[in-house]
């Protein structure tokens, strides 16, 4: 058990490594210099090379073997990888190539948008998703089982920009509800504190802030949740049926206790597991998900934000958004793996 | 039900319990059989087979030139079943915003659907089942000679390239090859374990700074250094399992992007355009099936039939092809199933994103992408008939998949 964390602790620098390798080379091999990119296609020759020099583009990529050759031992170092490498360690981003501003900061703002969408949508599926699952198992084969498991089976076969289009149809501009898309009324006047916008409304006791947040989350939470929500429903019921064939689970029914006791004390607590599991892998998709639901509903966080730069071609942001999502998805997945081996002490990792 | 009970008498018996004369029955044909029988695989056979035939019969008999295809007096047009005196035309799904008939693109935009999820799913199963296999294969074999040799070259080579480059001399790349393979090819009961160690970091230490120090001394530093952790490492007695653990971390480093984002990242990389969206949704799927073939491979060789294969002496590569390979088959068809309605959907996804076919190219995601803008207009229609046709193809390929891993593993009953 120890050594199983301490291995998946060790494994975990290294996987970071892997993925920001990954990251550097997608985007050195974009055809196209991104000093001229940011410069222009007329831009003086030594503007050029000044620019070249001050992103470190004049480097070499990943080891320098001239500067060894020469004796110096530091400069073998000093390549774009590694200067990329000891920038992240400081917490340094780099600026947009588009508009001089620095990626950290940006982000600082557009991350608690994403997460409340994601948190939200996630909270969704999970309240729905797991007695609807239950339910399934415990009256299996009766009609609310066959339609929920026909709808889960839709759900994982909806395209969710679908879905978003169609419920801004329908919700947003035939009937009027919900807003089209963003955040919150540009004419709140919600004093951001956290930037997660429910947290603010609550904590500077804005009322009508609160509503129109939760208006403008509605559509995009429901979109994303979608998928997530089907898969919890099916893994929820598939598990619980497997429990409920246990001899313990006839035992608990013979000694004479309520189903309902049956189900949530002695079947759901063992078949919890494998949903935790898929609830962590979910977490982590929703985060590439939101790319989409962002897209669709103008929502300001970091998936609308990566894919407007990929249209633009503004690879400092690309990298970073990237970079933060697929870390976030480790992390989460370290995080499932871990909580498994405590859940499940039958679990023994060797 | 009923016939069964009526057939239950007393001059029947005999021939229903007479077991030894069952007709003999193929995994296959007992899998068609599970399949048809089973609802979820006749819906799903249903809708595959339409969208397959339908798809076919689109594309080579009705044709289609989307580079001429424009009429701006039928603009967005609402669907009409009937010729009205505003449209003469029939328009089943109604028109765009440059006036197509969404109706034929939709039945056009299938082919594309259909050449991004086969060929993706290809790119996937064959690069990803090659690496399970290899992995799942030397993970529980002892390696053979040749392939020990080969490995010990590739470990030190790696290095040897790193370290040729460094100091500018290929002949290093030569000699770390040179004392892999000899560090492989050598018993090891010539010299104990600590002596080859010895042997060989030394050896590669000379090797690597020696022809270095023609560039200078730093260099022949780094590449004494290099040399010596090569000669170290094709000295341990290393397993197959470094051929698996290699490749599994790969597949591990895959894994940690969500999907989509590394789809859409290497499309950006590459640049818009369904041929390139097929590579990237390929590559994306490639880790899944490596990591279910080498599962399948890791029990299938526990089996005594390859036990009973080795035993009489049949060579590694026939194992491999003849008894490991037949046996992995079943789960690699329901995840190749299942594979085709999510390649289908994330070319979708990248169609809609601008990433994927390029307009005017019929593609249900890129037609999404177009017309959406015009929904606050009331122009439903133009989003609603390609979004349906996704998620039909999606659903009928999932069912199908569902259906297929029921019908291929009859142990599992849920």
């Amino acid at each position: 058990m120890t050594r199983y964390v301490v291995r998946r602790l060790v494994e975990l620098p290294l996987t970071l490594l892997g993925v920001t390798l990954v990251i550097f080379m997608l985007l050195r091999f974009i055809p196209g210099d991104p000093a001229i990119a940011m410069l222009g296609e007329h831009a003086a020759k030594e503007n050029v090379e000044r620019i070249r020099e001050q992103l470190g583009l004049n480097r070499p990529l990943f080891l320098d073997r001239e500067a060894l050759a020469e004796g110096d031992a530091a400069g073998f170092f000093d390549s774009q990888y590694l200067r990329y490498v000891g920038r992240l360690l400081h917490g340094d981003l780099g600026d947009s190539i588009h508009r001089r501003i620095s990626i950290a900061g940006e982000l600082k703002q557009r991350f608690p948008a994403t997460a409340e969408l994601a948190l939200s949508s996630m909270l969704l599926a999970i309240l729905i998703g797991v007695p609807v699952g239950i339910l399934s198992a415990a009256r299996r084969n009766s009609a609310l089982d066959l339609v929920s498991m026909f709808g889960s089976l839709i759900g994982v076969s909806m395209p969710i920009f679908w879905l978003g289009l169609m419920e801004i149809m329908l919700f947003a501009v035939l009937l009027g509800w919900f807003p089209v898309g963003g955040r919150i009324d540009p004419t709140s006047d919600l004093n951001t504190v956290t930037n997660f916008y429910i947290i603010d409304s609550i904590i500077t006791n804005n009322m009508p802030a609160l509503v129109d947040t939760l208006k403008h989350l509605a559509l995009p939470a429901i979109a994303l949740a979608t998928i997530p929500l089907a898969i919890i429903a099916r893994m929820t019921r598939s598990s619980m049926l497997e429990v409920l064939q246990e001899d313990y689970i006839r035992t608990a029914h013979a000694k004479g206790l309520r189903e309902r006791v049956v189900l949530s004390r002695h079947a759901l607590k063992n078949a919890f597991l494998p949903v935790i599991t898929i609830i962590g892998l979910q977490t982590g998709s929703l985060l590439a998900g939101a790319i989409l639901t962002e897209t669709i509903f103008s929502w300001p966080g970091i998936g609308k934000w990566t894919y407007d730069a990929i249209l633009g071609r503004d690879y400092p942001i690309v990298q970073s958004g990237t970079l933060l999502i697929a870390f976030i998805f480790v992390f989460v997945n370290l995080l499932v793996d871990l909580s498994y081996a405590f859940l499940d002490p039958r679990i023994r990792y060797e | 039900m009923a016939d069964h009970l009526d057939s239950t008498e007393p001059e029947n018996e005999f021939e229903h319990i007479d077991f030894a004369v069952r007709e003999h029955r193929s995994l296959w044909g007992d899998a068609w059989r599970r399949l048809i029988s089973s609802r979820t695989g006749r819906v799903g056979l249903v809708i595959v087979t339409f969208f397959l035939v339908a798809t076919i019969l689109t594309h080579f008999f009705w044709e289609y030139d989307p580079k001429t295809d424009l009429d701006y007096t039928l603009k967005l047009k609402p669907p009409n079943l009937v010729p009205n005196e505003d449209v003469e035309s029939i328009h089943p799904f109604g028109t765009d915003k440059l006036g197509r008939d969404i109706f034929r693109r939709v039945a056009h935009g299938g082919w594309n659907s259909l050449r991004v999820g086969i060929i993706a799913v290809t790119i996937s199963l064959l690069t990803g089942g090659l690496l399970g296999l290899l992995a799942g294969f030397y993970e529980s074999m002892p390696m053979s000679a040749v392939t020990r040799a080969l490995v010990a070259a590739a470990m030190s080579g790696i290095l040897g390239a790193l370290a040729a480059w460094i100091a500018g001399q290929f002949i290093i790349l030569i000699l770390f090859v040179a004392l892999g393979v000899v560090a492989a090819v050598w018993p090891s009961f010539l010299a104990g374990q600590k002596a080859r160690y010895g042997v060989f970091g030394g050896a590669g230490m000379v090797l690597g700074a020696a022809p270095a120090l023609l560039s200078g001394p730093f260099p022949a530093l780094v590449c004494g250094f290099l040399g010596f952790v090569s000669g170290v490492t094709v000295a341990t007695s290393f397993r197959g399992s470094v051929i698996s653990s290699t490749i599994m971390r790969a597949m591990d480093i895959l894994l940690a992007f969500p999907g989509i984002l590394l789809a859409i990242a290497i499309v950006a990389m590459l640049g818009p355009g369904l041929d390139k969206g097929m590579i990237a949704i390929g590559i994306v799927g490639i880790p899944a099936y490596a990591r279910l073939v080498r599962a399948a491979v890791l029990s299938v060789i526990q089996q005594e039939y390859v036990t009973a294969a080795l035993s009489i002496g049949v060579g590694q590569a026939r194992i491999l092809f003849r008894h490991v390979l037949p046996n992995t088959l079943s789960p690699i068809t329901v995840q190749a199933t299942m594979g085709l309605a999510s390649a289908i959907l994330w070319a979708g996804a990248l169609g809609f994103l601008g990433l994927g076919a390029i307009p005017p190219e019929p593609e249900w995601g890129a037609m999404l992408g177009d017309s959406y803008r015009f929904l606050t207009t009331g122009a439903w229609w133009a989003v609603f008939f390609p979004g349906v046709a996704i998620m039909l193809a999606v659903l009928g390929f999932n069912l199908l998949g569902d259906g297929l891993r029921d019908a291929l593993d009859p142990r599992l009953q849920n």
